[in-house]
């Protein structure tokens, strides 16, 4: 069994007082939906009167979404992806000619863990209880894919399309999957990290560094 | 929140009847119409193909990607201030709204809080912003129904409006005044009396529209009934502010959320509407309008003395971690994810825009209804398309 | 327009002409993104209105068009529309191009779905920069426009020729200059001639506020 909460991560907030109303009702929510899906729960993180994350394993990812649904949580806010993978290509600011350091290239997934290098992301919200959840499963790195929403929330459709080209992620028993925003001979998956953008592969980015002063710093430095 | 209301029960099920009728009658050869990439009726460069049997839409897909600029890939390759520079073109009539959410989830993520008076002066921008995007939509509602004088009111009481969001932040369109920690700068002298006056002036233009448009018999009638939404329906597609508070459901993130903008300091109402129409939906808006200028009209005398900036470093660096945070922008939910890496820049950046939601729905909403209601659904709908293509 | 064709155009007919062309040109207005807002404000709000300048915003297509103007971020899946519609735009016709990323991509210079500078596609004649141009210097690029449009010379812009000005093809005339290739020896008879009116040779194009477009 996993920790209810694993709010280690937030060391700061650890000392606040847990008994606060929004905790229990985050906290009620997992052990709701603990008992919809049983052992396919596999992290949750709470940020006490914030936020909620939670990660499923992939094969239960359409439950999930069935069970927060009769859960009350019947908005569907968004669905999304996100390639953990660092950028080989460095955040774009350096010059491209000159030689570069070597970029470590491990993965790091966020909050609540993983084990691929790509996720799936989903936000609901209960309008009722005013309380939002973000969701997360693991796709596979050979064959990312997972299934589809559609069933239990027909606005997954664009979203999951949306995530299909720009992630390469496929979505089982989704009705339509077709490109959306890019031409027809587009090619390559652009939100994935190892997508170059030529431009910036050609010219140098000549805002390297933001050096407008603040405000405050300004007087700060006449004082 | 499922109760239909006997109009929207009497539509939903006129419109389910036309789909039966449609699949036993016998098949005629089908006619399909394209509206678009532009049209004077799509706002900029949305195509909709629609299938027709006769007058009647059997089938319509909207295809957007004509607008589509990669936002989320550029935002990995800036720096976090340099950020809000590129979002503020997202949804381009409220511009200072798209950056609110965004600097709220850097903020949550170095854990800083802006001071008390940037707050209010956030609000204010937030809600002038507001004013400008949809003063702008109930002018355009007018052309879409073939009644040109609305449009061109709209655009001489929205530039009033503009002089203000560019006499206190330099940018007639778009601003990038919000920085992470507080504001840019602190507002010019002169500005709330101005600000005062302007509000009245545009309550006067909302009554103006109202007695000119909304009145109006042939605006009414190509409006009620037209493009009904259940409430169930609206939320499994994700349709937010003015169209799923149309349909019935009181929900609104400035109210019902807690968040570092000052909503709580005014006395204002979150208008629903039971029809879930298309005319349930331009009606919300305009009130909304009327909302945000008493909000506006009431912080201006709450603006509390301090200083306009929190201290924060000469150069932003985010710490670890990922946050959301959504605000009720002009179109609705809009939202940052925002994950760092403690770098300068976000490591990833999903940008929830409201119209891709509200638009998401158009194949559901559009089957049944006859050619002429495709514009009116569309205009009451309400998107931008930089916010549906990003 | 006989006289044209036979490369007698009298100057006071031209000059005439060219008034009448630059008092009453009819755009298309081909608004993409935030710049079509503030084109929009130009062309429909009444603190701007771009009517007293002789200009008409409302043709119903591009074929009954005499400049286009081209507002806001052209992408990849757009372009190919925009060069069909340049195409169905009859001659004489002329293009501005409104707004940072329709003159070079602007903010979006290194994104992936975005044409960087909408004259890879189509020839422009006034640049305005601008993210957004203010309505302000949209008028002043269509004053420009039309000062050029004044002192063109017809003749050899229907002949598919190198733009020159009125003066310079008179002057050549009367043996001021010696690059008078324009003077009507090269009579192009549309009526036989199955080839298309070649695309002539652009001017050096304007920008609003002076200054090199990078």
């Amino acid at each position: 069994m996993a920790p209810l909460s694993d709010t280690d991560t937030t060391s700061g907030e650890s000392d606040a007082p847990q008994a606060l109303p929004g905790d229990g009702l985050r906290e009620g929510i997992i052990d709701d939906l603990r008992q919809r899906i049983g052992d396919a729960l596999i992290e949750t993180h709470i940020v006490p009167n914030d936020d909620l994350t939670v990660r499923v394993s992939n094969e239960s990812w359409a439950a999930t979404g069935a069970a927060l649904k009769a859960a009350g949580f019947t908005f569907f806010s968004w669905l999304s992806g996100i390639d953990w993978m660092p950028s080989p290509y460095g955040t774009g600011e350096e010059d491209p000619t000159a030689e570069r350091d070597a970029i470590d290239m491990t993965i790091k997934q966020g909050v609540c863990g993983g084990d691929t290098r790509m996720q799936v992301l989903a936000r609901l919200t209960d309008l009722n209880r005013h309380v939002g959840i973000t969701l997360k499963a693991d796709v596979d790195d050979e064959n990312p894919v997972i299934d589809s929403w559609t069933g239990s929330f027909a606005g997954a459709n664009w979203h999951e399309r949306e995530c299909h080209e720009m992630f390469g992620i496929g979505f089982n028993n989704h009705p339509d999957l077709r490109n959306m925003y890019l031409p027809g001979d587009f090619e390559g998956y652009p939100l994935r990290k190892d997508f170059p953008l030529l431009a910036r592969m050609v010219k140098p980015w000549p805002g390297i560094v933001d050096v407008e002063p603040m405000p405050v710093q300004e007087e700060e430095d006449e004082s | 929140m499922t109760m239909m209301s006997d109009r929207q029960q009497l539509s939903y099920i006129a419109s389910q009847a036309a789909d039966a009728r449609l699949n036993v009658e016998l098949e005629t050869e089908g006619m399909t119409l394209n509206i678009g990439p532009q049209h004077p009726a799509t706002h900029g460069t949305l195509r909709i193909i629609a299938r027709l049997d006769g007058e009647q839409v059997i089938w319509a897909e909207p295809v957007a990607g004509y607008m589509h600029r990669g936002y989320e890939k550029l935002t990995e390759v800036r720096t976090f201030p340099q950020v809000t520079t590129l979002i503020n073109r997202i949804d381009w009539l409220g511009s200072f709204a798209n950056e609110v959410p965004f600097i709220l989830a850097a903020e949550k993520l170095m854990e800083i809080e802006a001071p008390p008076r940037a707050q209010v002066i956030r609000t204010i921008l937030f809600e002038l912003s507001r004013i400008a995007n949809v003063s702008l939509f109930l002018g355009d509602l007018g052309v879409q129904m073939g009644a040109v004088t609305p449009v061109f009111l709209a655009f001489r009481d929205r530039e009033y409006v503009l002089n203000l969001i560019e006499g206190a932040t330099g940018g007639r369109f778009h601003p990038n005044f919000d920085r992470i920690g507080g504001l840019k700068d602190d507002l010019p002298k002169g500005w709330i009396d101005e600000t005062k006056q302007v509000m009245k002036k545009l309550i006067g233009f909302c009554d103006e529209n109202e007695n000119l448009l909304f009145g109006n018999e042939i605006f009414q009638s190509r409006m009620r009934g037209i493009g009904v939404i259940p409430a169930d329906i609206a939320k499994e597609y994700g349709l937010s502010g003015a169209n799923l508070r149309a349909s019935g459901v009181d929900y609104d993130l400035r109210r019902d959320q807690d968040i570092a903008l000052s909503y709580d300091l005014a006395d204002w109402k979150v208008w629903t509407h039971p029809d879930g129409d298309s005319w349930a939906r331009c009606w919300i808006r305009l009130q909304e309008t009327r909302e945000s200028c008493k909000i506006v009209l009431q912080l201006l005398d709450q603006i509390p003395a301090g200083p306009i900036m929190t201290k924060v470093p000469r150069i932003i660096k985010v710490p670890e971690g990922e946050a959301y945070v959504s605000t009720e922008n002009p179109l609705g939910e809009m939202g940052y994810y925002v994950a760092s890496k403690g770098g300068l820049g976000p490591f990833r950046v999903k940008i929830r825009s409201a119209s891709f939601s509200n638009m998401s729905i158009t194949p559901w909403v559009l089957k049944g209804v006859y050619v002429p209601d495709i514009v009116t659904i569309l205009a009451s709908l309400y998107f931008i398309l930089g916010d549906i293509d990003r | 327009m006989g006289l044209i064709d036979k490369g007698r155009m009298p100057a006071p007919l031209t000059k005439l002409f060219n008034i009448s062309r630059s008092y009453s040109l009819w755009v298309y207005q081909w608004g993409l993104a935030c710049c079509a807002i503030e084109m929009g404000a130009a062309f429909a709000s009444p603190r701007y209105d771009v009517m007293r300048l002789g200009v008409i915003p409302l043709p119903a297509s591009p074929r009954q068009a005499d400049f286009v103007c081209v507002s806001g971020t052209v992408t990849d899946k757009m372009a190919p529309a925009v060069k069909r519609l340049w195409e169905q735009m009859p001659e004489p016709k002329y293009a501005i191009s409104m707004g940072s990323c329709a003159n070079c991509g602007g903010p979006y210079w290194d994104s992936y779905s975005v044409t960087k500078g909408i004259d890879q596609i189509i020839p422009i004649d006034v640049y305005v920069p601008g993210c957004p141009p203010r309505p302000e210097a949209l008028l002043e690029g269509i004053v420009l426009l039309q000062q050029r449009i004044k002192n063109e010379d017809m003749q050899a812009k229907w002949q598919g020729d190198p733009f020159t000005t009125l003066q310079a093809t008179r002057a050549a005339e009367r043996g001021e200059l010696s690059a008078g290739d324009s003077t009507g020896e090269t009579t192009h008879d549309i009526s036989t001639d199955p080839q298309p009116i070649p695309e002539r040779n652009r001017p050096e194009p304007i920008v609003v506020g002076g200054g090199p477009i990078e």
